[in-house]
């Protein structure tokens, strides 16, 4: 568990942490040690002379103060480790999350990462400020207690000795039994989670389908499978309880018939007796907390798991000494591209000199946005190399692959936060007058002008209260900010109606002027004007060349612009 | 039940109740045989402290007794704690039920001021947090006082001087708690959850717009606001943290035993020597005297847990307490399916209206194509079809009937729409399709598939009509959107409100769109907001929208011919288009 802690978040933290657990097994054991003074306080007071007994309590009385001072410093050290943990952790995660490939993010990660990074990492972190010292004493206090007891008499103490490997056991196996429940748990937890927020955002569609929640199966099974993985988690705890509470009743009934047996029999002093059964008493309630306790750790511990497995997931490898590129000529060679059993581009090659545009038509589905990606490195490739100005994208470092390259995408999503804000994102030092350029030039001002709040409206979750042309022209200024040397569209004037779409094409000249380009579109205006056109395919490139001989080729691209022609 | 009206938290639990109570009594029961046998050993000391001959037989019964309670306690309690967390979960899907439920009534517009995170978080994490409330609390909480109480009783009987004295670790402890909850420490509290729900929605937001956050990656500042939500949380969090710890931590060493043993053989001790308490009056408090602290401790125990569930119950309660779309209580059906909207006006909050008086009609079997400037009010008009809202003033009525008092089931059989903002679930495409229609014939979804330009595209797809979206494929914008068309053209409604800009995507859904409303012509009421010039000639009537208001309708040659600002919309908008065709 700590181990597992250390690992997932670097080892700057272990000394505070090691630290913080010697405190608290110091304090444990300062109070299984402080009940040693219990037997001779107790044997003076039920003996003859209870006078004798002063001095012990007075030992006892600075043994328990050793103990409070402990207890005390060891709490605040456990307070302040959890927070600096939580701090790093949060950062770790936040940082890496950046890192890690797009590909990974599918539909129900949102859900999943969502809960993890809230209330996850806290679950997580909480365990050392809220749990280890009481999972500590609990298991060291009782074993400290039972070293006493044999000191003063084997007999019993040996009796209890019998309990611990038993208690162990049960800990350990009701642990496994536990957690694998406990997982499901999670998983179905996160599955309910996304299902949820599916079910929020759907709502339009959901409701004009008539499907209020009686009727949507997909949420209400998620909900029923959460509740019974909920349910078997508690039956296989309870059963590791209730073995646990066994046990260590049997031991403390073993103990009372032992001590009156041996009473009985006269082989040892009466105060000893009730010494130790006092000190038994003492041992039995923590350990009936121990399940209690390492129920929340185990769980704690789940979460830590689902933190470990993110974060072990790589990232897309950095290079050791980064290259940088002398212009800003793009290259794919025999580039072959795979997303799960699918191949998505097979043996791709082409290249586009500094400067020129080029155009990317086919059919949905034949990877054309899958090569912007290659170019932006939101994925690494499976063979082949894809280059820009003959440096491989790989051997870039990702600051100055994204430095060279603005991306203006079909979906446009914005943060929520005010339009200038999602502007500036372009270029965060900008002064106002280049921040105001950029937006006359992609139209936005108009927009702007229109807005109640102007420049600083809020453009709400994902941007939902702009309509998409104004989101998309909020892009296409963001990306005149940057002014990066290489423009990446990815059917930026799709699903916009003329007005906007005019008014994007004109921020899009403006974007495209004296860059490289690499746009996919199926808007034959754009097409038309650049300098080479492919036409992809289920992976590969079918034909190639400029638009007017591709049209007298009269192959695909030919059929596809007429198709295009009949449509409007 | 009303829907309009929120069940009240008790009228929810109600039918919980018998399984609360036997949850208490047998928690109950359990605890105070569990004092059977701490009793058995003050009973044993008793006996053997005695002067004079043992008694054997007596020291066998009391172990025997104290055994006994052992027993007891263990089969009552797990029979508790079984049962407590049975319920629990019966709750809790009561619970998420219900806010479902509720959310799937509130009007579309309260969405748009919401995160989806912090709602999602409501309907999880908020539901969870009850779970003391429900498992642990009725019965920890009545045994934790019970118990002492029991104890107390019996310990006054034994010695009523050593009993005050075992109070004192409690009365210390209990000094502290008011520290815990001044009003300072309540806000904290807020201020934390507030924080909570901000790095939930940020990060909500951080890994969908994750493909911006890498384009402008850099070191890192895309993803600041993530950054600055946690940070603010870690900020407030430790301030909480350390503003109790202090106190925390001196209660605990306040109601540590080994303080609280002190304290019982110190007042012992002088008892004995000097007061006359016999030795063997002393053992009950070692072993009772303990117990004594339990309330304290359960309160400071659980009292997070507690005061995080009753924050998580409050925003349950908000969400429940939404008022949801007011459904009719005598649900009248529709006369015919001719549309009309009557001096509408709306507006999405209260100082800027965005439909402004707005009196339409769609006769049956016609086309009505809506144009205008974009921020017009043209998706704003025919959301209202839908009731995605109701409007502020005036009325929308199908067959003669105010949407508003019209069934649910009533209206959506009647009106589809194909909007831009497609949403396809994680589920087959079949399920996508026949959404609103849960048991279409599948050689009617195929048609419909057909229809939409989507069907070979799907029989491409790894499972064909299997295929789970967004697991095992990804579907381009064009795609989804056909997806979509072949939803409404499924459900067969006789309204159909189309959003045009939808077919922009790419040509094959223009061509499948184009197709579809040539089909379905002449049979349907059909409200499109055209982008197609072909499309508003086609139409049977156009209408302009600036500004929230009609400013010119009429059959689309006529209007031409006018010359007025639908001629001037048109001519402006030829040259955008121009070389489209």
């Amino acid at each position: 568990m700590i181990r597992m802690l250390l690992r997932v978040l670097g080892d700057e933290y272990a000394r505070p942490l090691r630290r913080t657990v010697a405190l608290m097994t110091a304090t444990a054991v300062a109070e299984g040690l402080s009940y040693a003074l219990l037997v001779p306080v107790l044997r003076a007071l039920f003996g003859s002379t209870p006078g004798e007994a002063v001095p012990w309590l007075v030992a006892f009385g600075v043994a328990v103060a050793l103990y409070a001072a402990l207890r005390y410093f060891s709490d605040l050290s456990g307070f302040r480790v959890g927070i600096s943990l939580l701090r790093g952790m949060y950062h770790r995660l936040g940082g890496h999350l950046a890192r890690l490939p797009i590909g990974w993010y599918d539909a129900r990660r949102v859900g999943q990462v969502s809960v993890l990074a809230g209330e996850g990492v806290l679950q997580a972190m909480s365990v050392i400020a809220h749990l280890l010292s009481p999972f500590i004493a609990a298991g060291v206090t009782p074993l400290t207690i039972v070293a006493v007891m044999l000191a003063f008499n084997w007999q019993m103490g040996l009796a209890a000795l019998v309990a611990v490997p038993v208690v162990a056991a049960i800990q350990v196996w009701s642990g496994r039994s536990v957690a694998a429940a406990d997982a499901r748990t999670a998983e179905r937890g996160h599955e309910a989670t996304g299902r949820v927020i599916e079910y929020l955002q759907a709502q339009p569609v959901l409701r004009a389908g008539g499907r209020t929640h009686e009727r949507f199966r997909l949420l209400d099974d998620s909900l029923r499978e959460l509740q019974r993985a909920a349910r078997r988690t508690v039956l296989s705890a309870l059963s590791g309880a209730v073995a646990m509470t066994l046990t260590v009743q049997a031991v403390f009934t073993a103990l009372l018939v032992l001590g009156a047996y041996l009473a009985l029999g006269g082989g040892i002093g009466v105060a000893e007796v009730l010494a130790v059964l006092v000190l038994a008493a003492r041992s039995a309630d923590p350990l009936l907390s121990l399940s209690d306790i390492g129920g929340k750790v185990r769980g704690a511990r789940a979460e830590l798991a689902r933190l470990d497995a993110v974060l072990r997931t790589e990232p897309l490898p950095e290079p050791r000494e980064p290259a940088l590129p002398g212009s800003h000529d793009l290259e794919f060679e025999s580039v072959t591209f795979r997303h799960g059993e699918r191949t998505v581009l097979d043996e791709v090659s082409l290249s586009v000199p500094q400067g020129q545009r080029l155009a990317v038509v086919g059919p949905s589905g034949a990877g054309k946005s899958t090569l912007l990606q290659l170019l932006a490195r939101f994925y690494d490739v499976d063979a082949g190399a894809v280059r820009l100005g003959g440096v491989d994208v790989r051997a870039m470092s990702s600051e100055a692959l994204m430095e060279r390259i603005s991306f203006v995408f079909q979906d446009v999503y914005l943060f929520d936060g005010t339009i200038e804000e999602n502007v500036r994102l372009g270029r965060p030092d900008a002064d106002d007058a280049d921040v105001r350029a950029a937006a006359t030039a992609a139209r936005l001002d108009e927009v702007i002008e229109r807005l109640p709040g102007g420049w600083a409206t809020n453009v709400g979750e994902g941007g939902a209260l702009l309509s998409g042309g104004e989101r998309q022209r909020v892009s296409i200024a963001r990306a005149l900010l940057k002014d990066a040397p290489i423009v990446l569209l990815d059917e930026v004037t799709s699903a916009l109606d003329p007005v906007n779409e005019a008014a994007v094409h004109q921020g899009i000249e403006h974007l495209m002027a004296g860059r490289t380009v690499v746009m996919v579109a199926h808007r034959m205006r754009t097409v038309r004007r650049a300098d080479r056109i492919v036409f992809l395919d289920d992976g590969g490139i079918v034909e190639e060349g400029g638009h007017d001989e591709l049209l007298r080729r009269d192959g695909r691209y030919a059929a596809f612009w007429n198709v295009s022609l009949n449509s409007s | 039940m009303n829907a309009t009206e929120s069940p009240s938290m008790t009228r929810l639990l109600r039918p919980h109740v018998p399984s609360f109570a036997a949850v208490v009594v047998l928690q109950v029961i359990g605890a105070v045989a569990g004092l059977a046998p701490l009793l058995a050993v003050v009973e044993l000391g008793r006996t053997l402290l005695s002067p004079g001959p043992l008694d054997h037989g007596h020291v066998w019964t009391v172990v025997i007794v104290g055994a006994a309670g052992l027993f007891v306690r263990l089969l009552f309690t797990a029979a508790s704690s079984g049962i407590g967390h049975l319920v629990d979960g019966r709750v809790q899907l009561m619970f998420r039920r219900q806010l479902a439920a509720r959310l799937g009534r509130v009007p579309i517009g309260w969405f748009s001021r919401r995160h989806s995170g912090e709602l999602a978080k409501v309907v999880g994490d908020d539901v969870s947090a009850v779970h003391p409330f429900i498992a642990h609390t009725p019965g920890e909480l009545v045994s934790a006082f019970v118990v002492p109480l029991v104890s107390l009783v019996y310990l006054f009987t034994v010695d009523w001087r050593l009993t005050l004295i075992t109070l004192v670790p409690v009365v210390l402890a209990l000094a502290l708690v008011p520290l815990m909850m001044t009003p300072a420490r309540l806000r904290e509290q807020k201020a934390f959850d507030a924080a909570m729900g901000r790095i939930t929605s940020s990060v909500v937001e951080f890994v969908q717009g994750i493909a911006v956050v890498k384009a402008f990656g850099g070191s890192g500042r895309a993803h600041r606001r993530f950054v600055t939500a946690v940070d603010e949380f870690v900020g407030i969090f430790s301030r909480l943290v350390y503003g109790i710890s202090g106190i925390g931590a001196g209660m605990q060493v306040a109601l540590s035993p080994p303080f609280v043993l002190l304290v019982v053989l110190v007042g012992g001790t002088f008892l004995i020597t000097s007061g006359g308490l016999a030795p063997a009056d002393l053992l009950p408090f070692l072993l009772l005297g303990l117990g004594l602290t339990a309330p304290v401790a359960a309160l400071g125990h659980g009292f997070d847990e507690m005061q995080a569930a009753g924050r998580a119950v409050g925003r349950i309660k908000d969400v429940l307490a939404v008022p949801s779309l007011r459904e009719p209580a005598h649900p009248v059906t529709p006369r015919g399916h001719r549309v009309e909207l009557r001096d509408v006006r709306f507006g999405y909050d209260d100082d800027h209206e965005v439909l402004r008086g707005i009196d339409l009609v769609l006769e049956p079997g016609t086309v009505t194509a809506v144009v205008g400037p974009s921020g017009g009010g043209k998706s704003t008009l025919v959301q209202l079809l839908p009731r995605f809202f109701d409007p502020s003033h005036g009325s929308v009525l199908l067959g003669g009937v105010d949407l508003r008092e019209l069934g649910s089931r009533d209206l959506y059989r009647t009106v589809s729409f194909v909007f831009q903002d497609v949403r396809l679930l994680r589920a087959s495409v079949t399920d996508n399709i026949a959404l609103a229609v849960p048991h279409a014939d599948p050689d009617d979804v195929v048609r419909a598939a057909r229809m939409a330009n989507i069907h070979e595209r799907v029989l491409e797809l790894p499972r064909g009509y299997d295929t789970v979206i967004g697991e095992d494929v990804k579907l381009s914008g064009g795609e989804a959107q056909r997806i979509s068309l072949a939803r409404a053209l499924l459900a067969d409604a006789p309204v159909l409100v189309l959003d045009e800009a939808t077919s922009f995507a790419d040509p094959h859904t223009e061509q499948a769109v184009r197709q579809a409303l040539a089909r379905l012509a002449g049979e349907r009421t059909i409200l499109v907001i055209a982008h197609r010039l072909e499309t508003v000639a086609d139409a049977d009537t156009v209408v302009l929208l600036e500004d929230g208001v009609i400013v010119e309708r009429g059959a689309p040659a006529e209007l031409l011919e006018r010359g007025g600002r639908f001629a001037a919309f048109w001519q402006s908008h030829r040259s955008p288009q121009g070389d489209e065709l």
